[in-house]
C-alpha cells in the first residue's frame, strides 16, 4: 500500500502555521502566565492548527504534544523553567498512554476484534433481524437497533461497515431509482454516530470525557453512563427511524433478507463468546461487585491472550492510533494542567454574568459545529480540558459531569457531512446517498439530539443523581 | 480531491472485438474505465498516458496474437516492470498454445485465461473479482470503488482498516 495521498491547501500550510502558532506566545509572552504557560499555550495553539488541518495524521498530532509536553515543561526540559514552576516528570506525560480509561478501550478493541474475527457481529445481526419481519420499515428498525447496540461495544465505523454490506444485500434486487435504498443506507451511519454514545466505550470522545473527569477526581460508572445516555439514544434512533421512514418515498412494500451463516463454534471461538458475554456483564453489574470499568476492561485482553485466543496478529491489530489519540488528548490536558493554561484560557472571558445553561448550550454547539467538520476526537481532545476547567471553576454553577458528557454528545451528534464521520462516509460511497439527503437527515437527527440532551436528559439526571443543572 | 479512476486496459488488434468488449464493461463506469490498443507499443503508449492522468492501471486484458510484440510477451514485461508489476492480467484469446500459456503464467504471474468467445456476464465478474483483488491489495481507500467493484468485500477491508476519528 504506497499511495501518493494528495494534499489539500489546508494540510500544506497546517505544519507552518501551527509553527507560527507554537512561537507566538513564546514571543508575545501574555501576562498572567509564566515561561512554562507560554510554551504550553504554544503547544495547545499548535495542537488546535494541526487537528484542525491535518497536516500531520491525527495520531502524530498527539505524539507531538506529549514530545512537546517533555521537551518545554517537564523536569527534563531543555530550555529553563521559571523559578518556583514545579515541572512534572516525564512520566507524567508518558503516563498518558496508558491511562486506566485507555485500558478500558483496549478492552473494547479485545471484543471488537474476536466479534470481526469470530464474524459474531455478523452472525447476531443475522440472527437479531429475523423478528423484524419483512416490511422495509420493520427492517430498517431492526438494522438501526442493531447497528446501534453494536456500536456501543465495538468501533461505529468497523459495525457501519459491517451492516451496509447488510443494507446492500438487501437492496440489490430493488428497482433502479428506489428510495428505499437512501434510506436504509441513511439509516446506518444515523444509527451507529447515535449508538456509540450509549456506553464509555462507545467511541473516543467518551473515553475522552470520562478521562477528563477521572482526572477532575469526578466519576462515572459504566452503567450510570449508560443510564444517562441509553434512554436518549433509544429517543433519538426512534425519532430518526421516523424521519428517515417519511423523508424518501418508495412503493417496495417487502424485502427479502438474504443472510446466510452459522455461528462458529470452535474451541476459541466459544471461550471468546465467553469472555465477550462476561465482560460486559461485569461492566453492567459494577454496583454489585465495585470493580471499576477500567480494571474489567483489561479481562478480555489478560484472559484471550493467556489462553492463546488471541496472539500476536491481534496484538497487532489493536488500533493504537486511535489510543494514542486519546492519549493525546489526555497529556494535553495534563500539561495544560500543570502549567495552568486551561485555568488562564478560561479566565480570559468574564462567565459570571452568564447562566449555567448557557454555558452547557455553548459547549454542546461547539462541540457539535466543530466536530462536524474536523475528527470527533480532536474536537473533544480540545474542548475537554476547557470546558472541565471552566466547568470546575468557582465562576459557573455548571455540573461538570454535565459538561463532560454533552460535549462527548455534541462530538457524536455531528453528522450532516460525508466528512463527518467515518459512518457517514460508508453511506456517502454506496452512491444511494447525495449530500444533500446527508445533510438534511444529518441536521434533524443531530438537531433532535441536542435538544433532547440539553433541555430533558438534565432532568433525567437529576433524578437519577448522576449530575444536574 | 479527486478520485483516480481505475483502468482496464484492453490489448486487442480486431477492431470488433475491441468494441464488443468496451460494451461489456460499460457498466462499471465511471470509477472504472477502458482503454483501448491495437498493439503492444500503442498499450507501452496508453500505460504513460494513464500515469501521466494519476489514474490506476488495474488490469490489463491481452490478446496473444498481435501485430510487433505477442500478447504473452508483453505481459511478461509488464510483469517485470516494477512500477506496472502489481497489474492484474488476463489472457483473452483464441490462438494461445500450450507453451505460451504456461509462459504466461509462470513468467507474468496470469491471473485468468478467457478463451474466446466469452460470455460478457463471465467477463465482467472475472474483471470484477481481479479490480476487487487489486484495490484490497494495493489501494488504501477503498471506499470510492464500492458501487463498482464488490462492495461486501471491500466493505469487510474498509472496516479492518478504518477507525473512529
Amino acid at each position: 500500500m504506497s499511495e501518493e495521498q494528495q494534499r489539500t491547501l489546508l494540510q500544506r500550510l497546517g505544519l507552518p502555521l501551527a509553527l507560527v502558532a507554537f512561537v507566538l506566545p513564546i514571543v508575545l509572552q501574555p501576562d498572567g502566565l509564566d515561561a512554562a504557560g507560554h510554551r504550553m499555550l504554544g503547544i495547545f495553539l499548535a495542537a488546535i492548527v494541526l487537528w484542525i488541518t491535518e497536516a500531520v495524521p491525527l495520531y502524530a498530532t498527539a505524539v507531538l504534544i506529549i514530545f512537546g509536553e517533555i521537551l518545554f515543561i517537564s523536569e527534563a526540559t531543555v530550555l529553563p523553567l521559571p523559578e518556583g514552576y514545579e515541572a512534572p516528570p516525564i512520566a507524567d506525560f508518558y503516563a498518558a498512554l496508558a491511562n486506566p480509561v485507555l485500558m478500558l478501550f483496549l478492552g473494547g478493541f479485545f471484543l471488537a476484534e474476536g466479534a470481526a474475527k469470530y464474524r459474531l457481529d455478523r452472525n447476531l445481526a443475522r440472527v437479531l433481524l429475523r423478528p423484524f419481519g419483512t416490511s422495509p420499515s420493520g427492517i430498517m428498525l431492526g438494522l438501526m437497533l442493531i447497528t446501534a447496540v453494536l456500536s456501543m461495544f465495538m468501533s461505529n465505523t468497523a459495525t457501519a461497515a459491517t451492516m451496509t454490506a447488510v443494507v446492500l444485500s438487501v437492496t440489490a434486487t430493488l428497482p433502479p431509482g428506489d428510495r428505499l435504498r437512501t434510506s436504509l443506507a441513511l439509516s446506518i451511519p444515523i444509527a451507529a454516530n447515535v449508538g456509540g454514545i450509549a456506553t464509555p466505550v462507545g467511541t473516543p470522545p467518551n473515553a475522552i470525557a470520562l478521562a477528563g473527569l477521572t482526572e477532575q477526581g469526578i466519576s462515572i460508572s459504566f452503567l450510570e453512563w449508560m443510564l444517562a445516555t441509553l434512554p436518549f439514544v433509544i429517543l433519538i434512533l426512534v425519532a430518526g427511524w421516523w424521519l428517515l421512514g417519511r423523508l424518501h418515498r418508495s412503493d417496495t412494500k417487502e424485502l427479502k433478507l438474504q443472510m446466510e451463516g452459522e455461528f462458529d463454534r470452535s474451541r476459541p471461538a466459544m471461550l471468546f463468546y465467553g469472555v465477550f458475554a462476561a465482560t460486559i456483564a461485569l461492566w453492567l453489574t459494577e454496583p454489585l461487585h465495585g470493580v471499576p470499568a477500567t480494571v474489567v476492561g483489561f479481562l478480555p485482553v489478560v484472559v484471550l491472550l493467556s489462553t492463546q485466543v488471541f496472539g500476536v496478529s491481534e496484538l497487532q491489530n489493536v488500533r493504537w492510533d486511535v489510543l494514542w489519540l486519546v492519549g493525546g488528548g489526555i497529556a494535553l490536558a495534563t500539561g495544560m494542567g500543570a502549567a495552568g493554561v486551561d485555568e488562564w484560557l478560561v479566565g480570559l472571558v468574564a462567565w459570571e454574568g452568564l447562566p449555567a445553561t448557557l454555558i452547557v448550550v455553548l459547549l454542546a454547539v461547539i462541540a457539535l459545529a466543530l466536530s462536524t467538520t474536523i475528527s470527533n476526537s480532536a474536537t473533544a481532545n480540545l474542548l475537554v480540558p476547557i470546558g472541565l476547567t471552566l466547568a470546575m471553576s468557582d465562576a459557573v454553577a455548571v455540573d461538570p459531569l454535565l459538561a463532560g458528557i454533552i460535549i462527548a454528545v455534541g462530538c457524536s451528534l455531528a453528522m450532516a457531512l460525508p466528512i463527518s464521520t467515518p459512518p457517514n462516509a460508508i453511506a456517502y460511497a454506496t452512491g444511494a446517498v447525495r449530500t444533500k439527503d446527508l445533510a438534511v437527515v444529518g441536521l434533524l437527527v443531530g438537531g433532535i439530539g441536542l435538544v433532547l440532551f440539553l433541555a430533558v436528559a438534565p432532568l433525567w439526571w437529576n433524578l437519577l443523581g448522576v449530575a444536574g443543572m | 480531491m479527486t478520485t483516480p479512476r481505475l483502468v482496464v486496459l484492453c490489448v486487442e488488434d480486431e477492431p470488433d472485438v475491441r468494441d464488443a468488449i468496451v460494451r461489456d464493461l460499460a457498466p462499471f463506469e465511471p470509477t472504472v474505465v477502458t482503454e483501448t490498443a491495437e498493439s503492444a507499443d500503442d498499450a507501452r503508449e496508453a500505460i504513460d498516458e494513464i500515469k501521466a492522468s494519476g489514474d490506476r492501471l488495474g488490469l490489463v486484458l491481452a490478446d496473444h496474437l498481435l501485430p510487433g510484440t505477442y500478447g504473452v510477451d508483453f505481459l511478461v514485461e509488464l510483469h517485470d516492470d516494477p512500477v506496472n508489476s502489481r497489474t492484474k492480467k488476463v489472457l483473452l484469446t483464441g490462438e494461445a498454445g500450450l507453451d505460451v500459456t504456461i509462459k504466461a503464467i509462470n513468467r507474468a504471474d496470469l491471473d485468468r485465461y478467457i478463451a474466446k468467445p466469452w460470455q460478457p456476464d463471465d467477463l465482467r465478474g472475472i474483471v470484477k473479482h481481479l479490480l476487487t483483488d487489486f484495490v484490497v491489495e494495493h489501494v488504501d481507500d477503498v471506499l470510492p470503488y464500492l458501487t463498482a467493484l464488490d462492495s461486501g468485500r471491500l466493505l469487510e477491508v474498509h472496516g479492518t482498516r478504518a477507525a473512529d476519528r
